[in-house]
């Protein structure tokens, strides 16, 4: 059993329909109901035929609120006074009364718990659970207490012909008035915004001409012909099995309560099948039929109805999607392709192998196209054929289509179909714009990753200064101190050898300065190579030398002997360890001159990747921010954007790497960093063999 | 001429191997009679071994232990007044200032040109002989 959806317990606590209203509805309603109650009663048996306010009560009671149930049973008790009394005694009334309460309560709380709301008979198990909680129990419960009340008033010798009458009345009623009820109501409140077409109506119209039609036949034809038996009985079986194909399990019970009346109505004029001697004897014949008549048609109806509400949805679905989708058998046969996909395949710019629509041969139109030069539909049958084959679940790939003036970018993927008889989903997307925006991201954020880089530089430009002016300086001083030598006589030549020597080396010490700030500064392409990281280490250490110089920090690189090459980009690797390097020294502004320590370690890990840690001595990180440091704009500095550590972790995630910070168990931080080492081409000369290095776009 | 009997003797403190070998050729070219050191702490030590005070300080301001200035203020602790010259690379005017209130004699700046050399050395040290001996250092 269903146990209750929060959500469709709300609902059951608010009901579907508003008091004023629903009682308005329901007191002509259940007047109407004891009336025809009254009427199709045989007094031979204590009950009715078919006893309509079983299941106008039940119905009410699902659709409206708990609070306001008890305006219903009094509305319903008033009713039913009004029908019976004073021809009956108060006490048979009353207990009555109290029979037909306990069984629409005990109805409507099991529909409620089992559903979970209003009853859907959309399957067979609904129809079951249906059918246990209306037809079986709660008839059960009115039936027990009703037959008492008949033997008490001395209406019936054993208790068990009362209770058999009771039952089969109310459980006829729960299989036909009540699920037509119950639909109705709980589909009221979708009614109002449905539109209803008129060919329904027509149809409408007709079946319940055909159902007049074939009940008349079944039921009103006096003559006696050699197919009395089988053509009353099965007659309205087609169309009653059309009103459960066609108007679901509320048409279908709709139609079975005409045929009840149809059929309480012949047997009263003492036409039809029904005609037995005893009344009781005829009631029970014509009880059982309609009985057996009403299971397989609900049973067809509740089959149908999910089945077609599967399919809509399937439709609905198929319909709603933007892309081009197409279903294909394990032939490669088109079996299903929704409206996208069929407006384009009539367009002129599609490819020669998507002009296909559903009864074509998807496989024989790419092998078609290959057979022609096609390289775009020669890709594409190999990956249907091999999806079709099941040699792989999923196949995608893209590519350019359309003239040269307007060229787009599709996608194309297959994906196995999960089902026994095989075959696939063809998808097809316009990605064009897609692209385009991946492309303006990717461009930006090379733009971005540049003028961090440049920023990063801005924050050194002092120490660079002076790196720049070391060389300078010695330069400069070397050159007088020559000149002035040259004016002496004797001119010492061995000194001024030296010191022309020193000058063309301090001069290439400047030069190698420039080169590495000016790779830094470019904007360059990304270009990957087998790295050697203590090479990396030195040269990073070089450009911060000056800063580290002037910030007073006493740095130390601990650098593994044994480390693999790294597969990078240098300059990018520079930029994301210059970057620890200068927020270490930042971190550290206000410790103590002598407390200053920065400690680059790089060793390898247990999976021979390259560990890369910045430690410092500084003031840590907050812990709040520890997680959140690596976001854009998150700072710890009250100058910077904090964009340094963001766009350092995307250069070392686009390296299949890691970033990540930590605080020291004494003092300061730690900011560790995970780098992927190159396989096997460890340092290798780059040569053709790079071209199949992992993609890698920054 | 008088300097030439007695040259200024020049200590240089300098970090930089290239910056100071550079100095000390040029101070020489200038006619001084530079020594060299490569930080505040190698100066310090040779003058508690009995190295004879120079006539001046030519320092680099930006050195790992010990900076220009620390040296300087260290030896005016210590009693040790010295005419000093500092140069630097980076260092803007509010800097200059701060030295000069220190006691610096002259701010230069890299690269260092000789003539402005020998002309701020001149004007720091009025005689060849000029020097306050050292007290309790």
């Amino acid at each position: 059993m269903t146990a209750q959806h929060p959500r469709e317990a709300a609902v059951a606590d608010a009901g579907l329909v508003p008091l004023a209203p629903g009682l308005l509805l329901f007191t002509p309603a259940i007047l109407l109901g004891n009336y025809l109650g009254a009427v199709l009663r045989y007094p031979e048996i204590g009950a009715a035929v078919l006893f309509p306010p079983y299941a106008i009560l039940t119905a009410a009671l699902i659709a409206t609120a708990r609070r306001d149930w008890i305006w219903y049973i009094l509305v319903g008790s008033i009713a039913h006074f009004i029908a019976h009394w004073p021809q009956w005694s108060v006490s048979w009334v009353l207990l009555a009364d109290v029979a037909n309460i306990s069984r629409a309560l005990t109805a409507a709380v099991l529909l409620q718990w089992a559903f979970g709301g209003p009853p859907r008979l959309d399957s067979v198990r609904a129809l079951a659970l249906f059918v246990l909680s209306a037809v079986l129990v709660a008839p059960a419960v009115g039936a027990s207490l009703g037959a008492a009340d008949v033997v008490l008033h001395g209406g019936a010798t054993t208790y068990w012909d009362p209770w058999r009458g009771w039952f089969m009345s109310n459980a006829l009623t729960g299989l036909t008035l009540l699920p037509a009820l119950v639909l109705t109501v709980a589909g009221m409140p979708s009614l109002w915004y449905q539109r209803i077409e008129r060919r329904r109506i027509l149809e409408g119209i007709l079946l319940t001409v055909g159902l007049a039609l074939t009940c008349a036949i079944a039921l009103l034809w006096r003559g006696r012909h050699p197919w009395h038996i089988a053509l009353p009985l099965y007659s309205p079986l087609p169309v009653l099995i059309w009103a459960a194909l066609r108007f679901g399990p509320a048409g279908a019970s709709l139609a079975l309560t005409f045929v009840a009346f149809g059929a309480i109505g012949a047997a009263d004029r003492g036409t039809g099948p029904f005609v037995a001697t005893a009344t009781d004897a005829n009631v029970i014949l014509l009880q059982v039929f309609l009985l057996l008549t009403t299971l397989p048609v609900l049973c067809i109806a509740a089959v149908n109805s999910g089945r077609h509400k599967v399919v809509q949805l399937y439709h609905a679905l198929l319909a709603s999607l933007q892309d081009h989708v197409a279903i294909l058998d394990a032939r490669g046969i088109v079996l299903e392709a929704n409206d996208s996909w069929r407006r384009f395949a009539e367009t002129a710019e599609v490819e020669l192998f998507h002009r296909v629509g559903v009864g074509d041969d998807y496989l024989e139109a790419c092998r078609a196209a290959a057979d022609q030069g096609d390289e775009t539909a020669a890709r594409a049958l190999a990956g249907v054929q091999r999806v079709l084959r099941r040699e792989s679940r999923r196949f995608e790939m893209e590519y350019d289509q359309g003239q040269d003036g307007k060229r787009e970018r599709y996608a194309l993927s297959l994906e196995t179909l999960a089902r026994p008889d095989g075959g696939a989903v063809v998808t097809r997307a316009n990605v064009t714009a897609r692209r385009q925006a991946l492309m303006q991201i990717e461009e930006q954020r090379r733009e971005l990753s540049h003028l961090a880089r440049v920023a990063v530089l801005g924050q050194l430009s002092g120490a660079l200064a002076h790196e720049l002016n070391q060389p300078l300086t010695a330069i400069s001083s070397n050159a007088e101190a020559a000149r002035r030598l040259l004016r002496r006589e004797p001119a010492n030549l061995q000194e001024l050898d030296e010191i022309l020597g020193d000058i063309a080396s301090e001069d290439q010490r400047a030069a190698q300065v420039i080169r590495r700030l000016r790779a830094l500064l470019k904007r360059g392409d990304t270009h990957l190579q087998p790295m050697d990281i203590r090479e990396l280490v030195s040269e990073v250490f070089e450009l911060a030398h000056a800063e580290l110089i002037t910030r007073r920090v006493t740095a130390t690189a601990l650098v593994s002997p044994d480390l693999p090459s790294v597969l990078g980009d240098r300059v990018q690797l520079q930029q994301v360890l210059l970057n620890l390097i200068i927020n270490a020294c930042e971190a550290m502004t206000s410790t103590a001159a002598a407390d200053r320590r920065l400690t680059l370690i790089a060793n390898v890990d247990a999976r021979n990747n390259v560990h890369v840690s910045v430690r410092d001595s500084g003031t840590g990180i907050p812990a709040a921010l520890l997680e959140r440091l690596f976001e854009p704009f998150v700072t710890t500095k009250s100058e910077g954007l904090g964009l340094g550590l963001s766009i350092s972790r995307t250069i070392v995630a686009a390296h299949g790497g890691r970033l990540w910070a930590e605080n020291n168990a004494d003092r300061g931080a730690t900011v560790h960093c995970l780098l992927v080492s190159s396989p096997e081409v460890a340092l290798e000369p780059p040569g053709p063999g790079s071209t199949h290095l992992p993609s890698f776009q920054h | 001429m008088s300097r030439q009997a007695h040259p200024i003797s020049v200590a240089i403190v300098e970090d930089e191997a290239s910056v100071r070998v550079g100095l000390r050729r040029l101070c020489e070219a200038l006619g001084l009679r530079p020594s060299v050191y490569a930080s505040g702490p190698e100066f310090i030590e040779s003058l508690a071994l009995g190295g004879g005070l120079p006539d001046c300080l030519l320092l680099d301001a930006h050195m790992p232990q010990m900076t220009g200035l620390e040296l300087h203020l260290h030896l005016v602790g210590r009693g040790v007044r010295l005419p000093t010259l500092i140069y630097t690379a980076d260092d803007g005017p509010e800097a200059e200032a701060r030295y000069r209130a220190c006691g610096v004699c002259e701010y230069l700046h890299k690269p260092i040109c000789g003539d402005r050399l020998l002309e701020a050395i001149t004007r720091a040290v009025p005689s060849a002989t000029a020097g306050v001996p050292a007290e309790g250092l």
